[in-house]
């Protein structure tokens, strides 16, 4: 038994070295005093970083991916806050497949969501912007806010609103005062991976911005050149470990909440 | 007795299946009320349509006089304990018991106050400032009643409310329910599937099979005077003879019992109706009792062999078989002092009184 | 007789009446109502845009608009054309491998989480497997050029040790450069369903079967394995159908002769603008996703009906 667990661990242990073995390289040559990125590396610099400052294209770039992601994620929570809550407490006609489609996005490549998004907008007129990307963005980020709430709203016992509705309040009330404060770690949580989501999206974003690119396209851009690629590099760093604190503190709510109504740990995100 | 509650040929469906089939019930002003039976039965679903969480699919449900159809359980003159107590796990003890007060328009001040007597009545005078997920089970029993007897419901709803805790918590909240209804004097029900817990607490008990109330009276009468053999069963241990009803003459019924010969009986003994032909009678393990040498009997007698012993130290169980007839009767028998313990084989006489039968046809 | 009449006619109206506000206050009512918003969306922003290129796809392409006289010879170019029959051909390739590679990696990490990591320390597990996944798509596609690239991290280091002379050149833009890339991009999405099924397995089953007399291996296969599948079989889905579609891997690391299906929509969509045939070529790239998932599924229900008992 123990020799084939320590077995399986240095098999796991290798699996994650080649997991995060890509996202390792990227610091090392943000950090790298040389436009080529290969090794052996030339020495430690700041350069890239405050490269990255001057240029106003980026900014815009910026600016624009955090206007979608934060739209994004508080709209595609609503949805989701609605579509969980329909899936977890009530029976109605037709429920699975209904909410086998609104998760379909789930297993849809992305070019196929992306191109008919983009024929049906052109086809009635609509000019591309940065809601044309919200509109697409919102319909891939659905599913995850929905399987987040879901676990929420699962590990919420039904009788604590009943018991509110008895003590005299409204149903609404009982949402506002029992419900929504019991959800509300799910609720972070979903905003977070949300925002994560599209934060980092690229297709979609690809097809459907118009004059104004959000951060992927900005850096597929910039893919191409050579020279900019330590700035990308650096960059990129700067990205993973923003993702890497928002994830955290998604996992800190998620089990909070899990925590605060007495349920079982169920899993990660997905 | 005064009805604070008319329940009138109640049908509940789900979908296809038939949860309560005809509940007909008046429950009285101050009265501790049990709702029995096994699981699955639909005590649930009664206590539910009576808090307004469940439509009614057919009959009507009168509170205090008024008729319930369309009124949110919000609206309802009643509250309810939840099996799970549904404790607010975000707010404090004082603010799940004061959390029916928020629309009440006395002050601040005085809601605390309420909020301290009302802990004080369930036993957790200065718990108000803890925080509520950090109870253990007997205490969020106490803060779910506190919870809902602070609103002075005119009836108040428990639901299994001690199943979740152990024997002797169980049994000390037992006597402290039974105390708090008299204290407060408001309306109880209960719904238990602990034919004891019913039978220790209740003014009246219902019980209930498969969606019908099978019988409704006191506790003392459910016990001695059962209408069907399922209620008999499922109330208690209960012997069972075959019986044939030779004639039924007004108040007199002469009844031919397989093993023990013909007896008597009143009419009373008959609660669920008399008719001559095949039928059953059944006596409880304590009206049966065994006669040690020397001891004269009051009543008659049967002979029998003994089958099997189950010693309980203060009591001992005897399965004895009558001669002429294949089933044991169980017959309870205290241990007195000086009382020997009867050996499996053994022969001995069974004393026992016509009028602890009861017939069932 | 009026007044009996109206009053005969009095329940008939009450009763359609309470029937109607039973139903609309009855769970059925209040659970579409609440998921319509939901719905709605996913109705507006996926159904009918599926439909809309269903629709394309039938029409006729021609200069900067597009004609509506159905054809079918959109369907004929995507299908008869050797160049997108062999771009279909080698997607289709490709995704099974990766699925492939990566479900067959991916099992042992699932197994080990499971059955070897205490029931507190599981979720830190697959919170470190899923970390990267969530970090920026298109870098982590990029650092795999940089690592395979001509004078990449891998060529460099290997001649640096010496163990080459000369940089390989096999390893980046082409179909292997675009399978390791996709395999690493899709781990998670492997790992977390076999968990998923590995976990649910009672472990009493694996005991009696051992008390049986089975050894681990063989209780491995007859037990383990098959109560898994359920999970194998939504890991091989869940990697497949997005592999199939994406864009960035095979044109950053695939070069020319690793191009896919989405390459090529994405050049009639954006570079040529004959949507028609862009159209043509994602419905069937759906179609084919979607047999191949069927006929999967198929071959496996076997698997499958052991879940639901
Ligand atoms: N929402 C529902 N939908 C469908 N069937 C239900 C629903 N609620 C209850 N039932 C069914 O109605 C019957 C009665 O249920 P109920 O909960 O009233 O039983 P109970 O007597 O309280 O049992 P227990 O002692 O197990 O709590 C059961 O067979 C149950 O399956
Ligand atoms: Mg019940």
């Amino acid at each position: 038994m123990r020799s084939k667990g320590t077995g399986f661990r240095a098999y796991t242990i290798a699996y994650l070295i080649f997991l995060y073995a890509p996202i390792v390289l990227l610091p090392i040559f943000a950090f790298n005093n040389s436009t080529i990125i290969a090794f052996p590396l030339a020495g430690f610099t700041t350069n890239w970083f405050r490269e990255l400052a001057t240029i106003p294209a980026l900014h815009h770039a910026v600016w624009n991916s955090l206007v979608i992601a934060v739209s994004t994620s508080i709209l595609s929570t609503c949805l989701g806050v609605f579509a969980a809550r329909a899936s977890t407490r009530y029976d109605f006609p037709g429920k699975g497949p209904i909410i086998g489609f609104i998760m379909l996005p789930l297993v849809l490549p992305e070019i196929i969501v992306a191109v008919s998004l983009l024929v049906v907008l052109l086809g009635i007129g609509i000019e591309l912007s940065a809601w044309t990307v919200i509109l697409g963005h919102v319909l891939i980020c659905t599913p995850f806010s929905i399987a987040i709430l879901n676990s929420a709203f699962q590990s919420l016992d039904k009788s604590l609103e009943e018991a509110a509705i008895d003590l005299g309040e409204t149903r609404w009330s009982t949402f506002r005062l029992i419900t929504f404060p019991l959800i509300m770690p799910g609720i972070i949580s979903s905003l977070l991976i949300s925002f994560t989501i599209s934060l980092d999206e690229f297709i979609i974003a690809f097809f459907l911005t118009g004059t104004q690119p959000t951060l992927p396209v900005y850096i597929w851009s910039q893919l191409r050149f050579p020279t900019k690629l330590p700035s990308i590099m650096a960059l990129g760093t700067i990205l993973v470990a923003l993702s890497i604190t928002l994830l955290i503190i998604a996992e800190y709510f998620r089990r909070r909440g899990i925590a605060r109504s007495g349920g079982q740990d169920a899993g990660g995100f997905l | 007795m005064k009805p604070i509650i008319q329940i009138r040929d109640v049908h509940k469906y789900y979908g296809d299946y038939h949860a309560l089939r005809g509940i007909n019930v008046d429950i009285g002003e101050g009265e501790f009320f049990s709702l029995l039976g096994p699981s699955g039965c639909g005590k649930t679903t009664l206590l539910r349509t009576i808090a307004g969480f469940e439509d009614l699919s057919q009959g009507t449900i009168h509170i205090d006089g008024r008729l319930m159809e369309g009124v949110p359980p919000n609206k309802r003159p009643t509250n309810m304990v939840f099996q799970s107590y549904a404790i607010f796990p975000h707010l404090t003890v004082a603010e799940n018991v004061g959390f029916g007060l928020r629309r009440d328009p006395r002050t601040p001040a005085q809601k605390a106050a309420a909020v301290e007597e009302a802990l004080e009545m369930v036993g957790l005078k200065g718990y108000g400032g803890r925080a509520a997920h950090a109870l253990s089970g007997g205490q969020r029993q106490r803060v779910a009643l506190a919870r809902a007897l602070i609103l002075k419901p005119r009836v108040l709803l428990l639901d299994e409310p001690l199943s979740a805790l152990d024997k002797k918590l169980r049994e000390q909240m037992q006597s402290e329910l039974r105390r708090l209804q008299r204290q407060v004097g408001i309306t109880f029900i209960l719904v238990t599937h602990d034919q004891e817990e019913a039978l220790i607490m209740s003014d009246r008990i219902a019980v209930m099979f498969e969606g019908q109330i099978a019988q409704l009276a006191p506790p003392q009468e459910l016990y001695r005077r059962p209408v069907t053999r399922q209620v008999a069963e499922f109330i208690g241990v209960m012997n069972f003879l075959p019986a044939s009803v030779a004639t039924v003459n007004g108040a007199r019924i002469d009844v031919e019992v397989a093993g023990l010969g013909t007896v008597e009986l009143a009419a009373e003994q008959c609660p669920g109706g008399a008719r001559s032909g095949k039928g059953s009678v059944g006596f409880r393990p304590e009206t049966l009792t065994i006669l040690f040498e020397g001891e004269t009997p009051r009543g008659r007698v049967a002979e029998g062999t003994v089958e099997e012993v189950t010693y309980y130290g203060d009591m001992t169980y005897y399965g004895v078989v009558p001669d002429g007839v294949d089933v044991p009767l169980t017959i309870s028998m205290r241990n007195l002092v000086g009382r020997r313990v009867l050996e499996r084989g053994e022969r001995t006489r069974v004393a026992w009184d016509p009028a602890a039968l009861v017939l069932f046809c | 007789m009026g007044a009996t009449g109206a009053n005969r006619g009095q329940p008939a109206i009450m009763d359609a009446k309470t029937r109607w506000g039973r139903f609309r206050r009855s769970e059925a009512a209040s659970g579409l109502l609440l998921i319509s918003p939901t719905a709605l969306y996913a109705l507006l922003m996926l159904a009918v845009p599926l439909a809309a290129i269903l629709l394309y796809s039938v029409l006729t392409d021609g200069y900067l608009t597009v004609e509506w006289t159905p054809t079918l010879a959109n369907y004929a170019e995507a299908w008869g054309d050797p160049l997108y029959r062999q771009v279909m051909l080698r997607s289709l390739f490709v995704s099974a491998t990766v699925t492939l590679v990566t479900v067959l990696l991916a099992y042992p990490v699932a197994y080990y989480v499971s059955f070897h990591v205490s029931p507190s320390r599981k979720s830190l597990w697959l919170f470190l497997i899923t970390i990267p996944f969530w970090t920026s798509y298109l870098i982590r596609v990029f650092l795999w050029k940089v690592i395979l690239g001509f004078n990449g991290v891998v060529n460099s280091s290997l001649m640096t040790l010496g163990i080459i002379d000369e940089p390989l050149t096999f390893i980046l833009y082409n179909v292997n450069a675009v399978v390791i890339t996709l395999a690493h991009a899709y781990a998670p999405f492997a790992i977390l369903p076999i968990f998923v099924a590995l976990e649910k397995i009672d472990r009493s089953l694996l005991e009696a079967s051992q008390d049986l007399g089975e050894s681990r291996l063989l209780t491995f296969w007859r037990v383990t394995l098959p109560l898994s599948m359920p999970g194998v079989v939504a890991a091989v889905l869940i990697v497949f159908i997005p592999t199939i579609g994406d864009y960035v891997t095979p044109q950053l690391v695939g070069g020319p002769e690793g191009r896919m299906i989405s390459n090529a929509i994405q050049l009639q969509y954006l570079r040529l603008d004959n949507y028609p045939l862009g159209s043509a070529l994602a419905v069937s790239a759906m179609a084919i996703v979607t047999a191949v998932s069927l006929v999967f599924l198929f071959l496996n229900r076997r698997f499958l009906r052991v879940r639901q008992q």
